[in-house]
This record gives structure tokens, sequence and C-alpha cells, in this order.
């Protein structure tokens, strides 16, 4: 398990020396805090040539409910418009619940589509 | 001489002896002895006063306010004045000359009696301007601002005004006559802005035209108040400029009587009539919002539910701000055509908040409707819903539980899909509480979407809740930020067999509504679907239906 959940929102970006980009994610991605997360995004895949690899870091991510879900499905839009690949590493285990609960978990690690999703997706609370 | 040699001469407590040099000042002097009669004057003082002599008395000579401030024998100090002569303001100031002689010091006091004029006028108009808007904001109905307006310009501005809003799309225009009594009445008439100069710009939010140019004697009937003594002098028609689009106009009229507008005057209306704009525009945007809100309340609040084809429903939505009815949980209920007939029912959870999150809930429940005669197949109704709602502009989406429901004797078979959304909850009448086996993904955001459909069956006192995370996810307890989460809800439903789905449903709703307390929540909905009937186990023990009860 990672530390307490810092609750104040924060982005950090940085590029390596193959211009793939990773942007970490402190705090809540909410209703307040979404949008600031796609517009930075989205800076990131204008840049010509577009990055390979998007990586969003979740190791310091509270929470997530459905506006930044929506922002994240948003984000995986543009990346496959410019060719990126999306990942969000290092889940913390409520984004891992969000995204099993509304099916989106195949989507965003490029599993195949998921039209089996019940045997990996166990009944929500159960363990 | 100068200010300082001045003050000295003042200052002094002995009459001086003043010598020639105030021959040369560079103001009139004019010296008077204890009975009024001149004893000297320099030049400027002759110029000034042509008829004034030395030797002469001071009637006839000197303005009357200067002959009156003069101390006669015994009439004790003089006191600096100030009056009018020749269309000029001067003060004049005295000093003690010799043997109680008076010189009196005259200055041209014109610009700056000008000046303060001119102060005290713009005082009271920034007053007047800072009450209007104090006045106009105080109220967000259209009706109210337009009162207020004619009110105000009609006491403040001229004799009557008038106030001809904008048309708001039905046939006319509200006209509101003010009067200075205050009294103001508001009538709506089929106008032609074409018979007022002026109006149809001042309309159109063009710059007003100059006041001079617009003839009084051709304003029309409704243009003038019942209550305006004397045939109208001056008119100024003015702009009411909105947020974009005009306001209307404000038409100030004066009586033959009193002096036509100036041109200060005019800039001040059209002071008035900026701030009488945006307080109307402010209330006419504010009705629009009101009615929009007004109107999706009724499309879209939750029914209220009933028993149906001897299945029992009840709902429960507490939306998360009490001042924003609408929010983005939906349910709904649509009955089978018979006993043996399957209805379907429907709870989901939109994306976001207010106006969107409402509109995208009007429209999934508005497509779910049109599908009801494929509810056969679940998944084939999620697939043409998740169509109907992809657009590529947003990403905003649905997670929603479709429920066929019919009985099957004593019992009600279920079938259950998932899209997204937290599974419902079985509460059995014996074991633990189940959490039905379907998943599948989320509507209006993905190209692709698959779902699996679980089939549940309720023996009577059984019920099967439908919710949104707001249930689950909702945050308070002891600590005031700990989720109330699927455990808790597991443990409340637990105690829930046997009870009626109304019953269910306040339960849940009052234990989650305890553990939020004040804090802040997302909307919740609850749907639950009850099996009528004793429980198998009542029978058995004799309990009664609904004994668990809280």
């Amino acid at each position: 398990m990672h530390s307490l959940p810092d609750h104040t929102f924060s982005l950090a970006t940085s590029t390596d020396s193959a211009g793939d980009v990773s942007i970490s994610i402190t705090g809540d991605l909410d209703y307040d805090t979404s949008d600031e997360l796609l517009a930075t995004a989205e800076r990131q895949l204008e840049r010509r040539p577009a990055p390979r690899h998007l990586r969003l870091d979740c190791a310091r991510l509270a929470g997530c409910d459905s506006a930044g879900l929506s922002i994240l499905l948003m984000i995986r839009r543009r990346a496959d418009v410019t060719g990126t690949r999306l990942h969000l590493d290092n889940r913390p285990a409520a984004l891992e619940r969000v995204l099993g609960i509304t099916g989106t978990l195949a989507h965003f690690t490029d599993a195949p589509a998921p039209d089996q999703p019940a045997p990996e997706q166990p009944a929500p609370g159960q363990p | 001489m100068t200010i300082s040699q001045n003050a000295a001469l003042q200052g002094q407590a002995s009459p001086p002896s003043l010598g020639p040099a105030w021959l040369d000042a560079p103001c009139p002097v004019l010296v008077a002895d204890r009975s009024g009669v001149v004893r000297g004057l320099n030049a400027r003082a002759a110029a000034l006063f042509p008829r004034a002599r030395s030797g002469a008395g001071l009637e006839g000579a000197v303005p009357g306010w200067l002959t009156d401030a003069h101390p006669r024998d015994g009439g004790g100090g003089a006191q600096a004045v100030r009056g009018t002569h020749g269309g000029r303001t001067l003060s004049a100031h005295p000093t003690p000359g010799q043997d109680g002689d008076v010189v009196w010091w005259l200055l041209d006091d014109t610009e700056r009696a000008g000046a303060e004029a001119a102060l005290r006028e713009e005082r009271r108009r920034t007053a007047f301007l800072s009450n209007a808007s104090t006045a106009l904001l105080a109220s967000l109905n259209v009706d109210r601002c337009l009162e207020v307006a004619a009110r105000m310009a009609a006491s403040h501005l001229a004799d009557a005004a008038v106030v001809v809003a904008a048309p708001t799309g039905r046939r006319g225009h509200a006209v509101t006559h003010g009067l200075p009594s205050g009294e103001v009445t508001s009538t709506v008439v089929d106008l032609s802005p074409a018979d007022v100069p002026g109006l149809d710009e001042a309309l159109r939010g063009f710059p007003p035209v100059p006041s001079r140019w617009i003839d009084p004697s051709a304003l029309p009937a409704w243009a003038v108040p019942d209550g305006l003594p004397g045939p109208v002098g001056s008119v100024v028609v003015t702009p009411l400029p909105g947020h974009g689009v005009p306001a209307g106009a404000l038409i100030l009229l004066r009586r033959t009587d009193h002096a036509a507008f100036d041109e200060g005057e005019e800039i001040l209306a059209r002071l008035f009539a900026a701030r009488a704009g945006a307080a109307v525009s402010a209330a006419r945007l504010y009705a629009e919002q009101a009615g929009i809100t007004a109107t999706l309340m009724r499309e879209l609040l939750p029914p209220r539910l009933r028993r149906v084809n001897g299945v029992e429903f009840a709902g429960g939505y507490r939306p998360s701000r009490v001042t924003e009815r609408v929010g983005g949980d939906f349910y709904d209920v649509h009955p089978g055509a018979g006993d043996e007939q399957e209805s379907l029912a429907v709870l989901g959870d939109v994306c976001g908040k207010g106006l969107d999150a409402a509109v995208l809930t009007g429209k999934i429940r508005s497509t779910l409707h049109a599908l009801l005669p494929l509810a056969a197949d679940h998944g084939q109704v999620l697939k043409l819903l998740n169509g109907a709602l992809l657009t590529s502009h947003h990403a905003r989406f649905a997670t929603l539980v479709l429920a066929s429901v019919a009985r099957a004797g004593s019992r009600v078979r279920l079938r259950l899909t998932s899209a997204g959304h937290p599974a419902p909850l079985i509460v059995r009448d014996a074991g633990p509480v189940e959490a039905a086996e379907t998943g599948g993904t989320l509507v209006g955001a993905l190209p692709e979407v698959g779902a699996t459909t679980a089939t549940v069956e309720l023996a009577p006192g059984e019920t099967c809740l439908l919710y949104t995370d707001g249930i689950s996810e909702a945050r308070g307890g002891p600590l005031g930020n700990t989720e109330f989460g699927e455990e808790r809800l597991r443990a409340a439903l637990a105690g829930c067999a046997g009870m009626p789905a109304e019953a269910v449903v306040e339960r849940v709703q009052m234990l989650a509504s305890e553990w939020v307390g004040d804090g802040r929540h997302d909307d919740m909905a609850l749907l639950a679907i009850t099996a009528p009937g004793a429980p198998a186990s009542a029978a058995i023990s004799g309990r009664a239906p609904g004994r668990r009860t809280a």
C-alpha cells in the first residue's frame, strides 16, 4: 500500500530522452480537477512528433470519480488519434475498482475487447 | 502684494498705516469708514464698481450684500462675505484700517464657485447612480426591475419616465410609466418603435440621438404617462444596454415649463440607463434559467413507483444539493403489458453534474423508452443506447443497471444487466446478501460495449436493490471522511428480508443520511424490487413481515 493519500491535486510532467511523456498525478481526480489533467495531456499529445508512450503515473492518485474516469477515457481517445500508447501505471486499489466496475480496465490495458467481462470481473466488494 | 503680506496685515493687532502700497494691490481694494462712506479705492476697485466715489456712500455703488456686510457704528466686527456682481462671484475679505475704517479686499471667486457647484452636482449624480445600482440589483424579477428603473428615472432625471422593454417573443412591448410621485404603471403595448424618433435605434442598441432632434409633439399617446401635468417640452431616448442584446430603451420627458435636457443630463441619463439595462438583463437571464430548470425538473424528476404486475417497486432519490434538484442519478420503471410480461426497471448514474448531467439523463431515459420493444435482449439495448450517446466532443458516460422483472408463480424472476454499474444486491430470506453476477462496460464513451446478464429469482419477501455509488461512496461516519462502503450497505440490508420495498429504501436512505450527516454527498438513488408475500422463514417461525423494521 502506498502512504496516506494526498488530497491536494497536482500534476508533474516529465519527458525522457526517447520523447516519451510521463505525467504523475497527485490527489483526487474529480469534477474540479480533471479538466486540468486533460489540458496537460492534450498539450503533450500536440507535440510533434507525438510521443509514442504517454504514461499516467497513478501511484499518488487518491481517488477517481466518474468525471475523472471520463477524462481518462477522453485522453485515451486523443492518444488513439496521435498513435500514442496510453499507460495507467501504478494503479491504486481505488482506481482499479472503478475501472473494474465500469468495465473499462481492459480498454485501458489494451487487453482484448471486454466481451467476456464476467470471469476477470468479480462482483464488486467480493474478495 | 502677496498672500503672505495680506496675512501679516490681517494678523496685526493695531490698525496699520496702510501707505500707498494697497493702491497697487493685484485685486480690487476699497476702504470705507464706520458710517459707510467710501474713503478710498484702487484702480481695480474703480473698474469693478464704476459708481463708487471717494467721499460718497456705499449704497448704490457696491452690491447690496457688501453694503450689508459693512459694519456700522456699534455693528461689531466685519466678516468675509461672498456674492455676485456683474455675472461674477466675488468674495470680500475685511481687514481693519485706521480710525475704525474697514479695508475690503475683493477676490474673484467665479471659477472656484463654479468648480464647487460642479463638484456638488457630481457628488449628487454619483450618489444617485450608486443608489440606483443598489435599488436595481435588489431584485432578480424583470417586472420589478423595470418598475424601479421607471420610478428612479422619473424622480431624479425628468418629469416622467417611460421604460420600453425589449420584445421577448410575445406580441408587444412591456411599457412601464413612472412619475415623480413614485406612481408606476405597466402595460403591454403593441407599438411600432418607429413612432418615436430614436426609439428603434435605442431598442437595437445604437447610441442615443441628441435630445434636440426629437419633436415632443410627435410622441404617440402610449409614450406620455396620463399623470403628466402639462405638455411635453423635451424628450431624451436612450438605450438600456443588456448583456449582448439590448434590454430595452428609456424615454425621459420634461414639461414645456421646465428647462430642456442639457448635455450633462443626457450623459447622466445614459449612465443610469447602463445600470438599469444591466439589471434588467441580469433579471431576464435569471428568469430564463429558472424557467429552464423548472422545465427540466418536471421532466427529469424520478417517478413515483408502485406495485406493478404483482411486483413491488420502490424508489428513493436524494440529490447532491438541495438547490439543484436535477442531478445525474435516475431511475424508471416501464410496466409490462400484463402479469406475464416483463417490466423493465432501470437505474443509472451519468457522469458530471448540473445541466450537462440532466440533459444526458433525459437523453438516456428517452432512448431506453424507445428501445423497450427490444428489452428481451439487454445486450442489444445497451449496444443501441451506446451508439445513440456516443459523441466525439466529450466522453461523458453513464453507468446503469437494466432489470427485466416478471412474476413466476409466487416468485419473481429477474434478468439483471450491469453496464459499468455496481452490481445489484440480492437480499435473501436466508443466507448473506448477494451481489448479482453481472458486469459490463459503461455506455456513451467506448465504441464497443459488452455485458453479461444474470438471472435471479426472488422468493416472497426477498428484495433486489439497485443503487448508485452515491450510497456506497457516501463519506461521513464517526471520523467524517470514511466511505459508507458496500460492506456496511450489505450489513444494513441483511436485516431487511421480509420488509416491503418501500421500507428497504427508507431504511438504506436513513442509514446513508445518518452516515453523511451535514457533509457533502453525491446524488443518491435507490430502487428496490421486492417479491410480495411473507418470507418462508416467517411461516416457520411465526414472524410477521416487517417485524425487524428499525
